[in-house]
């Protein structure tokens, strides 16, 4: 059916946004087709982003854990994340659209600050709405939006997290639709946005499976990446979906006594914010408070598209905790002199548990942000 | 028969009730005082975790709710109760995924058995013809909502997989009380009258006698929730309160 990836997906919504999706929908697919659009977006990722972002063989880290591993470095983008690659697309589409006001929701502010510096590039406003708990954690993110003009709008409600951010963005919209843009920031949310977002990020699996080919003449073994909502690993992924790749997915298995932000593993099919997909949820089908020391992945939904690859089984999802995430943080900077965000060290985690299941083989992992902040956190932990 | 009932009441205003709020006995009273107000209809409000179609009054109410220990399971084995003290027939309010928890048709057909007369979802998919096709086959209303923003194309087919009444939604936004509601909503009522033969009723923002005077002289009823629930929350005695405030309305 339109909209879903098998039984996930879908557009689960107020009646009042269903026109402003189809439009969204038929806007897409026009300048995803319009030549002058795509190099338009190749452009900036060029020329604004920094694109390609280098693949870097991590000598020290293989030669340590005997496994060949490759880092795809979205961490060197402008603004630090994968995050811009979308923001760039969708404030294309928007401009293309004629909207004139830009609403986003971030959760490590990381979609955030990619939103506020692409709408500082095009001249437009831009209002974020961040929880409570996330403006706290991510301070520095919070400053960098509003020096970049962005207007940040703190969310109290609920579990003061990325969902309620979300929530509150779609009342936004709801309210003014008209003249508004909503930028999502991950591979959720209701069709189109999360093929949308998948088409925004596929430079990463693009660029990333011809950058592997060249260095070591052949295909890795597995690609791996942290899921929150899902937007990096969906981008890493689809370069690679039709080879016969492992693709792994890392959720956050969080503070170990029950709280997470492991949808896939643990979460059971269910609406959230316009699609169906896994949903961390109680019997009653109330959602769940989550946990992760990394506030991109401490989400109780997931993208419909990787509900959809575990089902099929052409991925899977693995679980890396708080204080295993917090000790491959260290690793890569001893090892490697990089700094990956929280998030993204969820992936470099895993890669002692693979280590041992594949000995000797070749992985690419997506590096999705850099950790500069997420310093305070880890000095919180404890160096 | 929830059409006939909004027909029959000449002054016919469906009031919103969060379910559990205090908790659920307080409600089942609530129902009753808006049943013996003249309430043409009672729409329960089932408490969600993540409202997004609802404004500051039901995020709170819903959240109260769900603190003080709210769950469907609790809720269900009362509403036959409930809706044998009342003349007025129940609405179920509820976002779709606590409907879907443990099976959507299992959850509508307990609605149904419990004296649930229709449903409403916020948040239905935009393929709805599964759930449509369940409530037709139990018997039971699915109420459909028509937005400001909803194309004639659209409207048509909505109207179509619609019965008890069709919801015209007055504004662009989240549900609460407005001061002022927007003078398109009179041909929007006119434009789904055109369409169906079944009541068309507006909600969203509706909080005075006046806007509700306004909104009866086109549509055939109004359904008021946030106003309710705000009064509701702030009251000492909030049956005395919920009923009051419903015979203010419709004075």
């Amino acid at each position: 059916m339109k909209g879903y990836f098998g039984e996930f997906g879908g557009q689960y919504v107020p009646e009042t946004l269903l026109p402003a999706l189809q439009e969204l929908e038929k806007e897409f697919s026009a300048a995803w087709g319009d030549r002058e659009f795509r190099d338009e977006f190749a452009g900036y990722l060029r020329d604004y982003v920094g694109r390609p972002s280098p693949v870097t063989h991590a000598r020290r880290l293989s030669k340590h854990l005997g496994i060949g591993v490759w880092l795809k470095r979205e961490d060197l983008n402008h603004t630090g994340s994968h995050k811009i690659n979308n923001a760039i697309g969708q404030i294309l589409l928007a401009r293309r659209m004629g909207k004139q006001r830009i609403i986003a929701e971030t959760g490590a502010g990381q979609h955030g600050v990619a939103t506020a510096t692409a709408c500082a590039l095009f001249g437009l406003p831009c209002v974020v709405y961040m929880g409570t708990l996330d403006i706290e954690r991510q301070h520095m993110n919070v400053e960098r939006m509003r020096l970049l003009g962005a207007e940040v709008v703190p969310v109290s409600t609920g579990t003061a997290t990325l969902k309620d951010a979300t929530s509150e963005a779609i009342r936004d919209w709801v309210t003014n639709v008209d003249t508004t843009y909503y930028l999502l920031g991950s591979a959720v949310g209701p069709h189109p946005y999360p093929t949308l977002v998948r088409e925004f990020q596929r430079v990463i699996g693009e660029e990333a499976r011809g950058q592997i080919l060249r260095h070591t003449g052949s295909l890795p073994r597995a690609v791996i990446a942290c899921v929150g909502g899902g937007s990096n690993a969906i981008g890493i992924f689809s370069g690679f979906m039709n080879d016969p790749v492992e693709l792994i997915g890392v959720e956050a298995y969080g503070d170990g006594n029950g709280r997470h932000g492991a949808s896939i593993c643990f979460g059971i099919p269910g609406v959230l914010h316009g699609a169906r997909s896994h949903l961390l949820q109680n019997r009653d089908g109330q959602v769940l408070d989550t946990h992760s020391v990394a506030a991109g992945l401490d989400y109780p939904g997931v993208g419909p598209e990787h509900s959809f690859l575990s089902s099929t089984r052409r991925a899977r999802y693995e679980l890396v905790d708080d204080r295993q995430a917090l000790d491959a943080f260290r690793l890569l900077n001893r090892m490697e002199g990089i700094a990956p965000a929280l998030e993204s060290a969820h992936a470099i985690g895993f890669l002692t548990q693979y280590a041992k299941e594949r000995p000797g083989a070749t992985v690419l992992v997506n590096l999705s942000g850099r950790g500069d902040k997420d310093l305070h956190t880890v000095l919180q932990e404890g160096l | 028969m929830i059409a006939e009932a909004v027909r029959a009441n000449k002054k016919a205003v469906i009031p919103y009730v969060t379910a559990g709020l205090p908790d659920l006995d307080t409600t089942g009273e609530i129902v009753r005082a808006l049943g013996d107000a003249g309430a043409a209809a009672i729409e329960i409000g089932i408490p969600f975790s993540d409202p997004m179609a609802d404004g500051p009054v039901l995020q709170k109410a819903s959240h109260r709710a769900l603190k003080a220990g709210f769950t469907l399971e609790g809720l269900l084995p009362r509403l036959a109760k409930w809706s044998a003290s009342v003349s007025a027939p129940l609405i179920v309010m509820s976002y779709i995924n606590p409907l879907m928890r443990r099976g959507l048709a299992e959850t509508l057909a307990r609605l149904s058995d419990s004296g649930i007369q229709g449903v409403i979802v916020p948040d239905l998919p935009c393929d709805a013809s599964g759930i449509h096709e369940m409530c037709r086959d139990i018997g039971m209303d699915l109420i459909r909502l028509v937005a400001p923003t909803t194309s004639e194309e659209r409207r048509r087919e909505v109207v179509s997989q619609c019965s008890g009444f069709v919801y015209a939604v007055t504004v662009k936004g989240v549900t609460g009380a407005r001061s002022s509601l927007p003078a398109e909503v009179r041909r929007q009522v006119k434009s789904i009258k055109s369409l169906t033969d079944l009541p068309v009723c507006t909600g969203f923002g509706v909080s005075t006698a006046a806007q509700v005077e306004e909104m009866l002289s086109f549509a055939d009823g109004v359904i008021v929730g946030s106003h309710l629930m705000a009064r509701v929350m702030e009251a000492k005695e909030p049956v005395e309160e919920a009923g009051n405030t419903l015979k203010i309305l419709m004075a």
